[in-house]
């Protein structure tokens, strides 16, 4: 660190934090990082790192020593004519790129798993999501043979419904889940109904994508509103198969 | 008796290393694979094999009934009817695009995988059975311009393939094909490798060239039987031509997501064939059929459409391009005995919300809501007795429709070879508050609706894509080139200061 000027230590640190970022997101997340985003980080990256630069006095002379150098030095002349040169020209540039208007899509942020209201309406009843449990979960261990039942039942009701989008290995990736956005739910992932609780899922195939609060944009949501298809009772089964077939357990109020 | 057993030992080792690394069913378990089976493949292909599970209904494809002994994707040579265990597991493993059998190699391993292809062999019976010899490549002839001349000589020579597969390939049948369980099946196009069962490499389609698809009027062109028959080398030919038919400029990006519409001089003329639109973008899009309102549909005979737009001062054109198997006009004799009964005509639509969303809200994707109403500008291909024709619908839900006045709208649509284009014109700013009003650099929400009048599609059974981004690319503006002019002249300035000050401190000194 010693030998490398202050000045060029600033600039690697930012553009190593930047690619840094670009590495993360678009390469090891798989996730391209949106460029407002990447703004906003930078712009706190370059104030924090010029804030430490800048925190004594010596430190922010050192700090701008080779610019001044670059004027006051006439040695260094040549040097100064190409940078003064160079400079307007990128400067143009940027604001040449930045006013030219965008065909970028805009960037459309939503909540996935939005919090559910208390209580909500199905099939003309009202009920409290705080309160709904499977009625069939309880079957688990009082009646293990009819429990088996209920998840096949629930299998033959996802097979003939819910495979489309969501898959047959319940991964999200079913035959038309190319064409929609956003996409369909992974089922297997860590992050989606393992923690969740089954009324939430009641709630989420009940009413559908319309059912959604405007926070996670209920008119992309593909999602069908199952009530009109499905009866109380299949909506639990398919509840419970979910969970069974990808060996997931449902988050309880105990935990 | 030591000596034996440790003999009997070695042998049994190097069975099970010889076994191992090429793979087959032998080495599979069937018990194994019928725990696996049960779990996973019952909901389609059923407890007994025989296809009929619970999901098969909504299913076209058909899943495969394994009882029946008929495997349609296999690359045993054209007079055996076992397949090679390598097919039954490369099925499994890979899956078969364009149907709803998914790849299992993520979730399960190559022993589970060699056990169900072991299980699979008992239904019906081929655990005890040899597979016959597999196709003969003899000798690869690599792609080349002179291979794919030929190929295509010898794909339209007295209708070899373009029979069912069409003259440019897109299964735009002219005969009825039916499955051997009676289901309808749909000569592959050939334009479109997403959709091939197998890869579209080279290799996999000589084998489906050689074999046939045992089940369906697919014919082996490697029986000597036949009238068509091929030699080794002139199948590898056509194979490399088939290879080549891949329209990949007009395969889906998932990334675009926006139809960017040029401004152009000119008016835009009525015809969709017109060479005003050879430089227009296109942009192709998947569509999934409508399985979220009252009377879904599962079985869609069409999954992307192509979307292209210009625009003039006064008025904006959208271009369809989708490929249709079938020229769907109800009352015309080669429709009826061809499409499914009741035939209905082919319809497109374009849906627009009626205001330009401000913020992130749009109307539902499937015909708006009661809060955003959509537009939707609807072409049919009309019948032997009545033209084709344009409706404007002005909706919001599904089930609303309303008919608006379509006076100020223009469709015209031409079916050529397997492909509808259809183009839609209207000026950009209407006097209707119940009708969009474009504006340049503004993003419009677009979606499209699309009706296979063949395929019993009517009403809500049709295919449809969410929504997507139309933009009017703004008339070049002078605004960035004087911003950066007035940046570079600001920078110089404060540059020159910068040095007189400098050099006006050391004169000080």
């Amino acid at each position: 660190m010693q030998k490398i000027p202050k000045l060029l230590q600033v600039v690697l640190i930012v553009v190593g934090v930047y690619f840094g970022f670009v590495l993360l997101f678009d390469f090891i997340l798989g996730q391209v990082i949106p460029s407002s985003l990447l703004n906003m980080y930078m712009f706190f990256i370059v104030a924090g790192v010029l804030a430490v630069y800048t925190a004594t006095e010596d430190g922010t002379r050192e700090l701008v020593a080779p610019i001044k150098s670059l004027v006051e030095d006439p040695s260094k002349k040549k040097t100064r004519n190409i940078v003064f040169a160079v400079t307007p020209v990128a400067v143009a540039l940027f604001v040449y790129l930045q006013l030219v208007p965008s065909l970028e899509a805009p960037l459309e942020l939503r909540s996935i798993h939005p919090a559910p209201p208390s209580t909500v309406k199905i099939y003309g009843k009202r009920f409290d999501l705080r309160t709904l449990v499977n009625p069939y979960r309880k079957l688990e261990e009082e009646d293990p043979e009819e429990f088996r039942a209920m998840v096949e039942a629930g299998a033959s009701i996802y097979i003939q419904n819910c495979h489309f989008c969501h898959g047959d290995k319940l991964d999200g990736q079913g035959p038309y889940a190319a064409g929609l956005n956003p996409v369909p739910l992974n089922f297997q992932d860590v992050g989606t109904i393992a923690q969740l609780q089954e009324s939430f899922l009641f709630w989420r195939i009940a009413t559908g994508g319309p059912g959604l609060p405007d926070e996670a944009a209920p008119w992309i949501s593909s999602m069908p509103v199952w009530q009109e298809f499905l009866t109380e009772e299949e909506i639990w089964q398919v509840i419970l198969y979910l969970y069974d077939y990808t060996g997931r357990r449902p988050r309880s109020w105990e935990e | 008796m030591r000596l034996v057993s440790k003999w009997l030992r070695i042998v049994g080792l190097g069975c099970l290393l010889m076994g191992a690394p090429s793979g087959y069913a032998a080495d599979g378990s069937p018990e194994n694979g019928e725990e696996i089976y049960l779990k996973r493949c019952v909901g389609c292909h059923g407890v007994d094999g025989d296809g009929l599970g619970p999901g098969a209904e909504r299913l076209l494809p058909p899943p495969r009934d394994f009882t029946s002994g008929m495997f349609k994707i296999m690359s045993t040579a054209f007079d055996g009817y076992i397949p090679q265990d390598q097919d039954i597991f490369k099925m499994i493993k890979l899956g078969m695009p364009g149907t709803a059998m998914p790849g299992w190699q993520d979730i399960l391993s190559e022993q589970e995988m060699w056990d169900l292809v072991a299980y699979i062999k008992v239904f019906p019976g081929y655990d005890e059975e040899e597979p016959g010899a597999a196709v003969e490549y003899v000798e690869q002839v690599p792609s080349s311009e002179d291979s794919i001349a030929k190929g295509k000589e010898l794909f339209l020579e007295d209708d070899r393939c373009s029979e069912c597969h069409g003259e440019d390939g897109k299964g735009n049948a002219i005969k009825r094909l039916l499955g051997d369980n009676g289901e309808r099946t749909w000569p592959r196009n050939l334009t479109k490798p997403w959709t091939f069962r197998h890869s579209n490499n080279p290799k996999d389609i000589f084998t489906r060239i050689s074999v046939g698809i045992p089940g369906t009027q697919m014919p082996s062109f490697a029986d000597p039987a036949s009238k068509k028959v091929l030699t080794p080398e002139e199948r590898w030919h056509v194979a490399n031509y088939v290879q080549s038919l891949a329209k990949t400029s007009e395969a889906v990006n998932p990334e675009n997501t926006v139809i960017k519409a040029a401004r152009v001089d000119q008016a835009i003329p009525d015809d969709p064939y017109d060479e005003i639109w050879t430089d227009a973008l296109p942009s192709t899009f998947f569509m999934v059929p409508q399985i979220i309102a009252e009377n879904r549909h599962f079985t869609p005979s069409n999954d992307t459409i192509t979307v292209r737009s210009i625009y003039t001062p006064t008025e904006i054109g959208i271009l369809l391009e989708w490929d249709d198997r079938t020229f769907s006009q109800p009352g015309d004799e080669d429709s009826e005995k061809i499409g499914d009964s009741p035939l209905y005509e082919d319809k497109v639509a374009v849906q627009l919300p009626v205001t330009i969303p401000t913020g992130m809200e749009k109307p539902y994707f499937v015909m708006g809501d009661r809060d955003n109403a959509v537009n939707l500008w609807r072409w049919r291909g009309g019948t032997t007795s009545e033209p084709e024709a344009v409706s404007q619908i002005s909706a919001t839900g599904v089930g609303t429709g309303v008919e608006l006045d379509a006076e100020g709208l223009m469709g015209r649509g031409v079916y050529k070879s397997g492909t509808w284009r259809v183009l839609f014109k209207r000026s950009l700013i209407t006097e209707s508050e119940d009708e969009l009003q474009f504006r340049e650099g503004v993003f419009i929400p677009i979606a499209f609706f699309a009706w296979d009048g063949s395929n019993g599609e009517s009403g809500t059974k049709h295919i449809l894509s969410t929504w997507y981004w139309l933009v009017l690319e703004s008339s070049s503006s002078s605004v960035p080139f004087l911003g950066s002019l007035l940046a570079l002249i600001l920078v110089l300035g404060l540059e020159f200061l910068w040095v007189r000050s400098s050099s006006l401190q050391e004169e000080n000194h």
